[in-house]
């Protein structure tokens, strides 16, 4: 039991990094991102792919991150500066592209088998369960990082412009700033919030496939923002247990039902999610938890 | 030659589907002002309805005929439940609550018929020889399908009462509604001529291929691209758009494999969105 | 001459919105333009402001050619523009609002945030006082703390000039500052923009009320289907018959 959720713990910090990087995206620049879960498979093919051919973690970890930002990068060059319905198509096709090369390029990434058998973090000194404590850790670690900087972002004056941009970006201009050098830049920084999710994920799964990085993630991560407080970092925390929670709530529904077969239990949860992201927009907006104008 | 003619008919085909998908895409956003991506979900929505028309009666234009009204009751039920509330919003509250509905809908089929294909079982017919061409006549029932929906939806759009106020709330939702123009009815009609027209792009899509409840979804990117190319609110230029997508490729398939035709589709649109972001006919700027 | 307007145009489909509209805009001078509904004021404006493309004609701005530059590169060289609905950053405070349009902040940058607070923090206590003295001239101090989103549609107005004045333009223009702000506000509002324009802030000023205006400008220009049909001192183009044909008789039926 105690295995079970130091698991779930791993899961839901991934989750959480996943969605601050798409928080701070949306809830605080006003990016409509729906390809993110394209970041998280480049990160995680970047290291699964590197570590095939011995590169040592220390190295390959950091590259999931960068290789992340240098996808991000150029996407936000030809497309930021589009409509956010636009962007936000085109963010989907990409990550549907990406998710397109990792099946077909089967000589980096063989293909729909995917990659398996991916080092462990920390295989080397640790085994069980101090191994996945280990892993808890680093993550923890990670997610602090990163919510540190991002209150460090937050208060500075790039964080008040972009917090201006999602408000009017219009108005933005009309003062001389560009707004999309600014929204490159968050692009960018998400993107390697995601990557090294991916990265951590990998190792930790220790298998990766094409079919793990279906745009269902992307949408589970903006169930999690939406619920658990669009603009607020907690708003990251909050809304990954709540997502946990949905998801590890439906494999005991299994559990205790077994005659739903496991593909409709996908379906529902797909339709589940489908109606959170209905009502939530319909009738609560402002998630859970209240309006990002009260920090 | 005779190859690449009949992988350009092949193409037409496909870019019909695309094409009356992109329409039925394009007359939301041109009234609505936002992109639904639950488009390829009402073509899926369609496609099985019309199974169920075709299996009970084995007729295909009975069959044809239920998808169009699924079609249209989707488009109308996601109208009153969804995005009536919406209006005013932000386009984004609508955008992610046109992929909820996507994702509901998937799930719905999914529970009732699983995740395997279906196909419409209709009687293998041999294909006519003109020359050394050959030509399937079911794509040509196909063709000569989605040309006469074209046909309708023109006529609604021009020469009935609605349809002139359809257009008129597209140019200028401000002006109509002052000149009295009941809104209401005009969305409602709206939303059902373009999840008909969606539905019978799904229905076309399920006859040339399988029927599945991906099908749709997996459509939207070249669909919201031959919007874009045709210009958002155009639809002579969404057909236009599509045809020209479908055609493109599958010329390009020998060359760059089958798998990559979706990724083609994203090329293409992320290089209209550069050069022409107003797309071939359009009046809506891309880029704010 | 500061700003010249030389020749703009622009039509939708055949109709010319703005046509060749042409006049200068001395530097420190406070202008009105005004006209009836559908004049081509607003798309005027954003002619001149970059946010609309010109068919054809120039802008300049002290001695600059802008007719092709971006509306970021316009506000840069000192023409910053207001809304005629108001797009104040309605999450952020007042202060905040003014804060955010102070140029040259190298706290935008997110390598001076991480690696040179120290810097960034002297910056903002300078920018910070500049923004608190901006308050007080506007008579914002009791809201300076509130979200600009719960602010009524005349101080929202304040916050737009307020940002508009940090960011240290030399040319401000006001698209209809007085549209839907009530009178004692709209008194208060002339003479902050007289006491500005007295600083030596050139002030083009876009206006369907013509009462507030006419006190306020030097110059008034008139605009009637795009074509301006008179130009002169507020008194003398009032008396125009062509401008009473178009906009008194257009306004009084």
């Amino acid at each position: 039991m105690d295995a079970y959720l130091i698991a779930i713990a791993i899961i839901t910090a991934i989750y959480v990094l996943l969605a601050l990087g798409l928080n701070l995206q949306y809830g605080l620049t006003g990016i409509v991102n729906f390809g993110h879960v394209g970041f998280f498979c480049v990160g995680a093919y970047t290291t699964a792919i590197l570590s095939e051919h011995g590169v040592p973690l220390v190295v390959s970890f950091p590259l999931a991150a960068v290789l992340a930002m240098a996808f991000a990068w150029p996407l936000g060059l030809v497309s930021i500066r589009l409509r956010e319905d636009y962007f936000a198509i085109v963010s989907l096709g990409f990550s549907e592209v990406v998710r397109l090369v990792a099946t077909s390029e089967r000589w980096l990434t063989n293909g729909v088998q995917g990659i398996a058998g991916i080092p462990k973090l920390f295989a080397g000194w640790l085994t069980g369960p101090a191994q996945s404590y280990a892993v808890l850790g680093l993550l923890v670690a990670f997610n602090a990082l990163a919510i540190l900087a991002m209150l460090r972002i937050v208060r500075s004056p790039f964080g008040r412009m972009i917090e201006a941009i999602r408000d009017n970006e219009e108005a933005v201009k009309a003062l001389g700033k560009d707004p999309a050098g600014f929204k490159i830049q968050v692009l960018v920084l998400g993107a390697a919030l995601a990557g090294l999710a991916g990265a951590v994920y990998a190792h930790y799964i220790g298998y990766i496939s094409p079919e793990q990085f279906l745009p269902l993630i992307t949408f589970q991560i903006w169930m999690a923002i939406i619920m658990g407080g669009v603009g607020r970092i907690s708003g990251a925390l909050v809304g990954a247990g709540i997502l946990m929670l949905f998801l590890e709530g439906s494999r005991f529904l299994r559990d205790v039902m077994p005659f739903i077969s496991e593909v409709s239990m996908a379906s529902v949860r797909l339709g589940v999610v489908g109606l959170a992201l209905i009502l939530f927009t319909m009738y609560r907006p402002q998630g859970l938890m209240g309006d990002f104008t009260r920090k | 030659m005779s190859g690449f003619l009949e992988l350009a008919i092949s193409g037409l085909m496909s870019g019909l589907v695309i094409g009356l998908a992109a329409l039925a895409l394009t007359l939301v956003f041109g009234v609505a002002r936002f992109a639904n991506a639950a488009t390829g979900d009402f073509m899926t929505c369609g496609a099985y309805a019309a199974l169920l028309g075709f299996g009970a009666t084995g007729s295909m234009v009975v069959g044809g005929a239920v998808g169009l009204a699924a079609g249209a009751l989707v488009g109308m039920v996601s109208y009153l439940l969804v995005f009536r509330t919406l209006e005013g919003r932000p386009s984004v509250s609508a955008l992610l609550a046109s992929i909820g509905i996507g994702f509901v809908i998937r799930a719905v089929l999914g529970v009732v018929y699983g995740h395997g294909q279906q196909v419409f079982q209709l009687p293998l017919v041999r294909p006519w020889r003109v020359y050394d061409l050959r030509i399937q006549p079911n794509d040509l029932k196909i063709g000569i399908t989605a040309l006469v929906a074209l046909l309708v939806v023109f006529l609604v759009l021009h020469a009935t009462p609605i349809g002139r106020r359809m257009r008129a709330v597209a140019d200028d939702p401000m002006l109509a509604r002052v000149s009295g123009i009941a809104p209401r009815q005009v969305m409602l009609a709206l939303w059902a001529l373009s999840g008909a027209v969606a539905a019978l792009a799904g229905v076309l899509l399920g006859i040339k291929t399988v029927v599945s409840p991906e099908m749709g979804w997996e459509m939207l990117i070249p669909v919201f691209a031959a919007a874009v190319l045709g210009g958002i609110g155009h639809p002579v230029g969404a057909i236009l758009a599509g045809v020209l997508l479908g055609v493109l490729q599958e010329i390009a398939t020998p060359y760059v494999g089958f798998t990559y035709k979706l990724a083609l589709a994203f090329v293409i649109l992320l290089a209209v969105l550069l050069v022409r972001p107003k797309g071939l006919f359009g009046r809506v700027e891309g880029v704010r | 001459m500061t700003l010249a307007i030389q020749g703009l145009t622009k039509a939708y489909g055949g109709l010319h919105v703005v046509n060749d509209v042409r006049f200068e805009v001395p530097s420190g001078a406070l202008v009105g333009v005004i006209g009836p509904n559908g004049a081509g004021k607003s798309t005027l404006f954003s002619l001149i402001t970059g946010f609309l493309a010109a068919d054809a004609g120039d802008v300049s701005f002290e001695g600059r050619s802008l007719g092709r530059a971006s509306p970021m590169e316009r506000a840069r060289a000192g023409m910053v523009r207001t809304f005629q609905v108001p797009r104040e950053f309605s999450h952020l405070t007042v202060r905040e609002n003014l804060l955010a349009a102070a140029p040259g902040q190298s706290g935008e940058r997110l390598i001076d945030t991480f690696f040179r607070p120290g810097r960034v923090k002297a910056e903002e206590a300078a920018i910070a006082r500049e923004a608190a003295e901006t308050i007080d001239f506007l008579r914002l101090a009791k809201v300076a703390d509130v979200p600009a989103g719960r602010l009524s549609g005349g101080q929202k107005k304040l916050v737009e000039l307020g940002r508009a004045l940090m960011t240290g333009a030399r040319m401000i223009l006001l698209d209809e500052p007085f549209a839907g702000v009530n009178p004692v506000l709209i008194e208060e509002l002339s003479v902050r923009i007289r006491e500005l324009n007295g600083r030596g802030i050139g002030f083009l000023i876009i206006e369907h009320d013509l009462a507030a205006l006419n006190k306020l400008v030097s110059t008034l220009h008139v605009m009637d289907r795009g074509v301006l049909i008179a130009s002169g001192a507020p008194a003398e183009v009032l008396g125009n018959p062509r401008v009473r044909d178009a906009y008194l008789g257009g306004a009084a039926a």
